[in-house]
């Protein structure tokens, strides 16, 4: 019993040193020479543009159900001009970068667990590197830097979305005109609560990307495996943006909302 | 002979030591390996000489891949010399590694084409991102000439997944050799094809022996490509090595293991 306990808190820290040296990996192949910058385009576009309309629908869909789930409740408080700063509020500082996020881990970090898993397992990563190119670089940390890079934007663009989605929302249940409503939800917003917002996404969007390369790189074995790292991929990336949110959370409300 | 040729030549005579025939290029001595518990390699000795094709013949899960994954360092040896142009493997620094990555090919089991990228692009990948080449002209005239060298000059532009197993050993045969390696590392080259297909891959890696003058350490249990490729031949058994000969001796030897393989 004793040793499986022993031998089981050695894997884990096992682990944890591997994905410590897949970091360090990544970290010095970025400021190699001979950067991949027309893969990282590909990658952006792929990440990016590729999940825009799974994004755009997601974004607007959230704003638009929060205000038609909220306007019942405020209206017994007398509240129901609240309704689009709760909703621009609430959507920009937590409620969109997670989400988007969590959306992201399952479309990207299982699509790049998968591809980069697959490139193990036929062997295609052990042919880059036994040839004296250099998988890190090339796959890696084009796909890390995409995500780093994309899933902010893309959350920037989904509460953008939703905020217009709440317009909608308000405009089927009562008659609102649009600049009173843009007006309402844009007064309360305030820079600083974009800037936190964004920062979280960035560690999101790392998060998606190292989790996704990380499994897939490291996948062995034979074809069930692609799969294992696909889906611990995306298991391990929500779980992360969960935690890095726990600690947004604590950080900004320590130094911007006090 | 082409301009190419010479070329290559004269690199070869500059670079290798003892580029005389018969020098030593890889030398393996007592090598060990064990994955855990289990003891994979248990005592691997054998040489490979400059020319000279190498045949490693044994069964499945003998260690054959493991073997030559220590050559290229993609492994590390728990005992045991491995050497290559006489300096030992696994006390390479990493930029030394990569020269020497760049001097050996390593033709994988399944061909290992890169999924995401054309024939073209596969075959330029290792041109631009190792060897740093620019000038795509001259890039694709490199492609071209090796796409010729297997005969596959029509696939230029098809996507790995159009091709039959066949023709991706083929282009993974091109790929490693557009390198100009001078040693080559078949991990069972003609697995899973058709006899006649075998026979013309087994073929076509004699010629490029020839034509670019490498030294080859070849996997396989295919007894047809071992006879037409083979100059010399070990056989591995449970993770030593139980005989070594030509072909022929190998083929009237009275050890009952040894005579399976050629039946
Ligand atoms: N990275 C590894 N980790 C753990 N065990 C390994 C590893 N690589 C190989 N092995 C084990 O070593 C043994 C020999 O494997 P190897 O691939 O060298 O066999 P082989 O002789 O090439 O067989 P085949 O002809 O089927 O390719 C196998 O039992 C395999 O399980
Ligand atoms: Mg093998």
């Amino acid at each position: 019993m004793e040793q499986t306990a022993t031998s089981k808190s050695t894997k884990i820290l096992e682990e944890v040193g591997v994905q410590m040296s897949f970091m360090g990996g990544f970290f010095r192949n970025i400021f190699r020479s001979g950067f991949e910058w027309n893969e990282l385009i590909r990658q952006c576009y792929i990440i990016g543009y590729k999940s825009f309309g799974l994004v755009a629908i997601t974004g607007f869909i959230l704003g638009f159900v929060m205000t038609l789930q909220s306007i019942p409740t405020m209206k017994e408080f007398g509240a129901v001009s609240f309704v689009p700063s709760m909703v621009s509020i609430s959507v920009i500082r937590e409620i969109g970068p997670v989400i988007i996020s969590l959306i992201c881990a399952g479309k990207i970090a299982s699509s790049i667990g998968a591809e980069l898993g697959s490139m193990k397992v036929t062997e295609q990563i052990d042919a880059m590197d036994v040839s004296g190119a250099n998988p890190m670089q090339y796959l890696v940390v084009t796909r890390i830097i995409a995500c780093t890079f994309m899933i902010p934007i893309l959350c920037v663009m989904a509460d953008a979305l939703a905020v217009c989605g709440g317009y909608f929302g308000s405009n089927i249940s009562s008659d609102v005109s649009a600049t009173l409503y843009f007006n309402k939800a844009f007064h309360s917003v305030e820079f600083s609560d974009m800037v936190p917002s964004v920062i979280k996404s960035v560690f999101f969007g790392f998060a998606i990307g190292f989790v996704g390369s990380y499994k897939g790189y490291n996948s062995n074995g034979g074809t069930e495996s692609v799969g294992v790292a696909a889906n611990s991929a995306v298991v391990n990336a929500s779980l992360w943006i969960i935690l890095l949110d726990a600690v947004a959370v604590q950080l900004t409300s320590l130094f911007v909302y006090n | 002979m082409t301009n190419t040729d010479t070329e290559i030549e004269e690199k070869l005579e500059e670079e290798v030591p003892g580029n005389e025939k018969g020098a030593i290029v890889v030398h393996i001595e007592h090598l060990k390996k064990s994955f855990g518990t289990k003891e994979v390699l248990k005592d691997i000795t054998f040489d490979l000489k400059q020319g000279e094709n190498l045949v490693v013949l044994g069964k499945s899960g003998t260690g054959k891949s493991v073997a030559i994954k220590c050559l290229i360092g993609m492994l590390t040896q728990d005992e045991g010399v491995c050497e290559v142009f006489g300096k030992e493997v696994k006390d390479l620094k990493e930029t030394e590694l990569k020269e020497l990555r760049q001097k050996i090919g390593f033709l994988f089991q399944s061909g290992a084409l890169y999924d995401s990228m054309t024939v073209r692009d596969n075959l330029a990948f290792p041109l631009t991102r190792v060897l740093h080449m620019t000038d795509t002209a001259e890039i694709d005239k490199l492609i071209e000439e090796m796409l010729d060298n297997v005969g596959l000059k029509d696939a230029i532009d098809k996507m790995p997944s159009d091709l039959s197993g066949g023709m991706r050993k083929r282009i993974g045969l091109a790929r490693t050799l557009i390198m100009k390696p001078k040693i080559m590392l078949y991990d069972e080259p003609t697995t899973g094809l058709d006899p006649i297909t075998s026979k013309e891959i087994s073929e076509l890696m004699l010629t490029m022996q020839k034509k670019y003058k490498i030294s080859s350490i070849i996997i396989t249990h295919d007894i047809a490509c071992a006879r037409i490729t083979s100059d010399r031949m070990v056989i591995m058994k449970e993770g030593v090595i139980t005989a070594e000969g030509t072909f022929d001796e190998l083929e009237s030897s009275k050890d009952e293991f040894v005579r399976a393989f050629f039946k």
